[in-house]
């Protein structure tokens, strides 16, 4: 699979070892220090044959969050009025809360610097799967390891058993399959599976996983399943292909 | 009184004595009266007593006549006589006045200084000097002193004690900086209906000051430079109290300051030393793939490569580690809390380690139905990493690494225990400084830095679990082996909305 992607990122050295390295992987690569330079690529990417009009020249964004000429959200927020390619944050760990408000505002994943390619390539993957999932069907069957989830049937099984999960439950791990392959905020879980009032009730989302690791882990204390992304959120493990 | 007495007996004793001995009464009778008597009134009843005698008893009597041969030298010396009484007495008098004058005001000089002496609170004596201030002329006072330690650099920063409108403000503003006195007798702005002293420090005559006093003069009567010079006294002792907790409060920003450099250098030393140790490995391997690239075969270049990612990522942790410190000693420290289950933190981890030691036996012991935690999930991560990755460093690759959460009353207690080598006696506390390192050979005293280690590790685990409000503790272990214990205090979890079971 060859993309085209957008690097917006300020430092010279990393900008160009990730372009080389993307490049190596088959990329096609357009690169950008600043923020209005990524924004004036973004604009006037020619667009492939082949793709409807409108959509940008380019497959996915890998974004740095600390950008010379402003915060990266802006970017994010141009981009998301218009199309729905996936974006990739990439940040240092001092822009925590940064990194969630990315991700809640629609970023699809994120990388903490310094961070190894194979990392980097791995999470890119999953970005394009997920959207080109999204795209051929709302209704999914996810499936790995012998875990099976059948959102349209409300079914779930473990081994072949049938798992009895509470309609919260349910809902929750719903929302991360949905999802599955990238983390999910604590913020858009406590939204979607219990209302916007509760967004600040993080202590049921910690009883509902833990509930759930019971039922699904082997091993509550080491899950090979549902992921933790410490401060940041959950995630579901990928389905198998 | 006197009088009428002396001239009573007078005329009893009047012919039975001579002229002489009348005399001589008359002169006692005055030298009385001047000891009670101003000295104008004492010379002048002297005159008038004189001028009497010589009307009643100085032959011819009835006239002012005198026989200038007999008597006027008895009168002019009588005269003379009581003159010298009055005076004589007058002066003592005064005297007597003026020392005890000078007794009080050396009393407020000791009281003031007595009071000041001692404290590192000068401005709560200001009431008292003030009293004393206004006592001698009966009139108001007001003082301009400064609110702490700092030089203030308005008037609006300064403290004022009494009641004054902006032009007396400015005035005590104005002695405060020039640091020399105003108003009547002190030969600048004469024009002044009050006396602007400054509050001088030890050097009086360098015009330094730290603060001002103002005190009203009634109209009536002008107190006199002596008056002033007291005044000025009192407040220069407030003054020299004030200078010396400025003083004092900059000889300990100083010394706070030289505390903060020396931990400072010890800290950048210690990082220097342990961020060259993996950059010395990472150029190594980098510029041996450089300048010798063709010469390697694949296994070595790939040995090379993996050392490199390795040290990073070493290198990585060293920045996490020194970076959370840095932030954990600030003051004010903000910690993003959240409920968070043990469960979440330990399968982080321990996920975590396996991928960077994916040979060592790691096992994790949850007691169950332990109670959220509030905390920062980020920063627990780090503690716990932490603490593996020593466990990891520290012990034989055989050795067994547990993580072990129990609740323990009103406490959770996570621990990381090992069964290596353990850590002596004398170096339990001392790991827990930043840059102490641990590496003890059976039966050394002193640790060894052989290999690489973090040697903030430990310490930002202590000031996590700190900011926490719990702490981090090393436990020995019955068997051998060490525990590191992080206790991290229950906090109540808030309701949670039930679920009818489906």
């Amino acid at each position: 699979m060859s993309l085209r992607v957008l690097l917006v990122e300020d430092d010279r050295e990393l900008r160009r070892t990730l372009r080389d390295a993307l490049v190596i992987e088959g990329h096609e690569v357009l690169t950008a220090a600043s923020l209005s330079e990524g924004m004036a690529l973004l604009r006037h990417a020619p667009a492939e044959p082949g793709q409807p009009a409108g959509e940008p020249g380019v497959d996915l964004v890998l974004l740095d969050l600390g950008l010379p000429d402003g915060d990266g959200a802006t970017l994010l927020a141009a981009l998301r009025r218009r199309h729905a390619l996936p974006v990739l944050v990439l940040s240092a760990r001092q822009g925590d809360q940064q990194k969630i408000d990315l991700l809640d505002a629609g970023a699809d994943d994120y990388l903490v610097k310094p961070f190894a390619i194979g990392e980097l390539l791995a999470r890119m993957r999953v970005a394009m799967r997920h959207r080109g999932v999204r795209l051929h069907s709302a209704v999914i069957h996810y499936k790995q390891d012998g875990l099976l989830i059948d959102l349209a049937a409300h079914r779930v099984e473990l081994d072949g058993q049938a798992v009895h999960l509470t309609p919260t439950e349910f809902n929750l791990l719903g929302r991360l399959a949905r999802s599955a392959g990238q983390v999910v905020t604590h913020r858009q879980l406590l939204t979607d599976v219990w209302g916007a009032e509760c967004v600040d009730q993080t202590h049921y989302l910690r009883l509902y996983m833990g509930q759930l690791r019971a039922k699904l882990e082997a091993n509550p204390a080491e899950p090979q399943r549902l992921l933790t992304e410490p401060g940041v959120g959950y995630l579901l493990r990928e389905a198998d292909e | 009184m006197a009088w009428a007495l002396g001239f009573a007996l007078m005329l009893w004793l009047d012919g039975r004595l001579d002229l002489s001995n009348l005399a001589m009464l008359l002169v006692l009778c005055s030298a009385i009266a001047a000891l009670w008597l101003p000295a104008i009134v004492a010379v002048t009843s002297a005159t008038l007593a004189v001028v009497a005698f010589n009307w009643l008893f100085v032959p011819p009597r009835g006239s002012f006549q005198v026989d200038l041969n007999q008597h006027a030298l008895l009168l002019a010396a009588m005269l003379g006589v009581s003159w010298l009484v009055a005076g004589l007495m007058a002066r003592q008098r005064w005297q007597t006045l003026q020392a005890r004058h000078h007794l009080r005001q050396a009393e407020q000089l000791r009281q003031l200084g007595d009071s000041l002496r001692d404290t590192d609170q000068p401005l709560a004596h200001a009431g008292l000097l003030g009293s004393m201030l206004a006592v001698p002329q009966e009139s108001s006072v007001v003082l301009l002193m400064p609110r702490d330690a700092q030089v203030p650099t308005a008037v609006e920063d300064a403290d004022l004690i009494g009641q004054a409108d902006d032009e007396e403000r400015a005035g005590l503003w104005h002695c405060w900086r020039q640091g020399l006195a105003m108003g009547p007798g002190t030969g600048r702005h004469q024009g002044l209906d009050a006396w602007y002293l400054p509050m001088r420090g030890r050097d009086a005559g360098h015009g330094l000051a730290f603060g001002a006093a103002m005190i009203r003069l009634p109209d009536t009567e002008r107190p006199g430079p002596d008056a002033r010079a007291h005044a000025q006294a009192l407040c220069d002792q407030m003054g020299q109290a004030l200078q010396r907790v400025r003083a004092s409060e900059a000889e300990r920003a100083a010394r706070e300051q030289a505390q903060l450099q020396s931990v400072r250098n010890a800290l950048l030393a210690a990082i220097s030393h342990d961020y060259r140790t993996p950059l010395a490995t990472i150029l190594g391997a980098a510029s041996s793939l450089q300048t010798q690239a063709d010469r390697l075969n694949a296994d070595q270049r790939l040995s090379l490569a993996t050392r490199i990612v390795e040290e990073t990522g070493q290198l990585a942790r060293l920045t996490d580690n020194t970076l959370q410190l840095a932030r954990l000693d600030a003051p004010g420290v903000n910690l993003r809390l959240d409920w968070e289950s043990a469960e979440d933190l330990v399968g982080t981890v321990l996920a975590r380690a396996r991928r960077r030691a994916p040979d060592r036996q790691l096992q994790a012991r949850l007691e169950p139905g332990l109670p959220l935690l509030r905390c920062d999930a980020l920063l627990l991560n780090q503690l716990l990493d932490n603490l593996i990755d020593n466990a990891l460093k520290h012990t034989p690759e055989s050795s067994p690494i547990e993580l072990l959460v129990r609740r323990q009353a009103d406490v959770v207690v996570l621990a990381v225990r090992d069964r290596g080598p353990g850590v002596p006696p004398a170096w339990r506390e001392r790991i827990f400084d930043a840059f102490q390192r641990g590496n003890f050979a059976s039966g050394s005293e002193a640790p060894i830095t052989s290999r690489p280690g973090a040697g903030v590790g430990l310490a930002v685990c202590r000031a996590i679990a700190r900011a926490h409000g719990g702490d981090l503790r090393l436990r020995a272990r019955g068997h051998g082996g060490s525990s590191f214990e992080c206790s991290l205090p229950v906090t109540p979890v808030p309701a949670t909305r039930e679920e009818a079971s489906a």
